[in-house]
């Protein structure tokens, strides 16, 4: 019952016209950013999130337009894939599969609709997922004290590296990365300067917005300039639009197993929509039993949509609860919220519930006004994917370029960001991931502050890092989660020859 | 072979590192850990995985042909242009000409790009400095 008063508090919040026009404004950008391949949600999420801090923006306002752009581009990024064979962000891989089939078959229309009511039921189910999940576990970690906390962040940071690529020791080094970036500036506890060569620059740390531009938008346009690859005609959506009541029914098993399924893998701190839509499209193949998906299924399109979307939501729920991004995406939001002075955890619940409540009810609100704009404004959609890049690329460069000045008005921060991007695009033709070094940073003073309170606690005395059963179980799975992979392959590589001889 | 001179480098950065954090220390001291450790420990793990990077099969990294890294090399001079002249050119001027270079890169008609710049130049300054209220320089040649 209680819930139920506090979801109507975020009503209240998120039902006021200056929230209604920014989770609009969310949905619409959220779903171009989606659209065209290349930016996903994380691009989007980074770009405006220093423009929302710019603006003056209340902390729920900036973070209904982050959550609400997150989740349209999850809309907006299987109308590439349907329309054009080329996801327009990593979640709406498996979508192309079956959609562009569909389309080439002249039903872009049917597949489209279908997609977008499956991804509405996958968000919804997965909101209603946190609705009622995310004030029990809120509660529950409530009693964590700093050591419980380390082993969180360890085993967050142990779960992105591990499952993010297939290149563990990189993601290790990315989330090192991150983390030691975290450690430039003035020390908190004791005000003595770390790494900061004696700059006044560097002496407040390295900004948030600087290392998310840098990383995520200009390393970004140098891959865009790389893969200057145009001239991909688009199929146009013409002919029925709806699909009919026998291919809803159709689909109405894969939607709802996908929704579920997309739900628990998103709560799990580093597998996301990529994943969890991959899943979801594997196991509803195996289900058909026919040899039909990858020909143009329905269900091959209903199924990866519901997963990632609700993935995507359900990623809300580590972040809010425990203050622990899950994802990339989530990580940049809880950057956004520390530059408000707010402490993502699970104080949130009972000391920020407008923030709370209200970001929960926008993605209801959120998810309705996706749904109406994605059926009938489509075409408009696909019209985006027709921008030429030489219009596209430096809108990109001086938003971003805006966004920072913003933040101190220094031509350092700029030199910085661009420095950034250099470093990040060669990481990431390395294939470095990138996930893992932001949430590094984002967690890297948040781990260093529970590790020394924790021995300022204990004396000094290490075991109380693993004395308690909460601690002791995370650490070990965050030991399991980096070592039994590579060990696996390895002994799968030893089996492989002896079984071929 | 990028990634073991990645790795090198990497390992040359983290012992630079150890060496500047060794002399990190405070006058204060009434917590057990103080400021010092843990930068150490990171930079230590690093220069691990390195050292595990350096001598493991590298990655086959495929980098861009001469052509296309020229033409990075040449965005990147002119981000970094961007950057370095964006409070002295202000910020129409300065964005009117990075539209233009980044435009003329992305393979557009001159004049599709010079009109581009111009547009982008004067439309962002005016929604986000008249509009927003999200102060941007205009540049010291105008003010």
């Amino acid at each position: 019952m209680e819930t139920w008063t506090f979801l109507m508090q975020g009503f209240a919040v998120a039902m006021t016209p200056g929230n209604l026009l920014i989770a609009l404004t969310g949905c619409f950008i959220g779903t171009i950013v989606g659209v065209l391949p290349g930016l996903g949600p994380i691009n989007g999420v980074a770009i405006l999130m220093p423009l929302a801090f710019a603006l003056h923006l209340p902390a729920e306002s900036a973070l209904i337009l982050l959550a609400t752009v997150y989740i349209g581009c999850e809309y907006g990024g299987r109308i590439s894939s349907i329309l054009l064979n080329v996801p327009g962000d990593a979640g709406a891989i498996m979508t192309a599969l079956d959609g562009y089939p569909m389309a080439q078959k002249g039903q872009a229309g049917v597949a489209l609709s279908i997609s977008a009511v499956s991804s509405f039921i996958g968000s919804t189910i997965a909101i209603l997922g946190i609705i009622l999940f995310a004030p029990l576990l809120a509660n529950w970690s409530l009693a964590f004290g700093p050591a419980e906390f380390f082993a969180l962040m360890v085993f967050a940071i142990a779960c992105l590296g591990s499952m993010m690529s297939h290149n563990p020791l990189k993601s290790v080094l990315a989330a090192l990365i991150g983390l030691a970036m975290a450690t430039v500036g003035v020390d908190a506890n004791t005000g003595v300067y770390r790494f900061t060569f004696n700059s006044v620059h560097l002496s407040d740390g390295i900004q948030f917005v600087v290392v998310v531009i840098g990383l995520f938008s200009v390393s970004e346009i140098l891959l865009m300039l790389e893969s200057t690859s145009s001239g991909q005609k688009v199929v146009r959506a013409s002919g029925r639009m709806m699909f009919n009541l026998k291919e809803a029914t159709q689909c109405v098993g894969a939607t709802l197993r996908s929704s579920l399924l997309g739900f628990f893998v998103g709560v799990l701190p580093g597998a996301g929509a990529t994943i969890a839509s991959a899943i979801a499209y594997m196991s509803e193949k195996k289900i058909s039993g026919g040899d039909t998906f990858g020909k143009g299924d329905i269900r091959g399109v209903a199924a990866p949509e519901a997963a990632n979307n609700a993935s995507a939501c359900g990623s809300f729920i580590p972040m809010l609860t425990l203050g622990i991004p899950g994802s990339g995406t989530t990580a940049v939001m809880v950057g956004a919220l520390t530059l408000y002075n707010i402490t993502p955890g699970p104080a949130m619940f009972t000391e920020q519930p407008d923030i709370v409540w209200g970001l929960i009810a926008a993605l209801l609100i959120g998810n309705v006004m996706l749904l109406i704009m994605n059926i009938p404004m489509i075409n408009l959609f696909a019209r985006m994917l027709t921008i030429p890049l030489w219009f596209l690329v430096p809108t990109i460069a001086a938003i971003s370029a805006v966004g920072v000045y913003a933040v101190h008005s220094t031509t350092f921060d700029l030199l910085l960001m661009v420095g950034l991007g250099i470093f990040g695009y060669i990481l990431r033709k390395m294939d470095f991931p990138m996930s893992p070094l932001i949430l590094g940073f984002v967690l890297g003073e948040m781990l260093e502050q529970n590790l020394r309170r924790a021995l300022s606690i204990s004396n000094g005395n290490l075991p109380i890092l693993w004395e308690s059963p909460i601690s002791k179980v995370l650490l070990i799975l965050a030991v399991a989660i980096l070592l039994l992979p590579p060990l696996w392959k390895r002994w799968r590589l030893k089996r492989a020859p002896l079984t071929t001889e | 072979m990028s990634d073991r001179i990645f790795a090198a480098v990497w390992l040359l950065l983290c012992i630079a590192g150890l060496f500047i954090g060794w002399r990190i220390h405070s006058e204060y001291n009434y917590e057990p850990l103080g400021p010092r450790p843990f930068p150490l420990i990171l930079l230590s793990l690093m220069a691990l995985c390195a050292v595990m990077l350096l001598l493991r099969k590298p990655d086959r990294v495929s980098w861009p042909s001469t052509s296309v890294l020229y033409r990075l090399l040449l965005l990147m001079i002119m981000m970094l242009l961007y950057g370095w002249m964006f409070e002295k050119l202000g910020f129409p001027l300065s964005t009117t000409l990075l539209t233009f270079g980044i435009g003329m890169l992305f393979g557009a008609r001159w004049w599709a790009a010079a009109l581009s710049g111009v547009v982008m130049g004067g439309a962002l300054y005016y929604a986000f400095d008249r509009l927003l209220d999200v102060t941007l320089p205009l540049g010291s040649w105008l003010s």
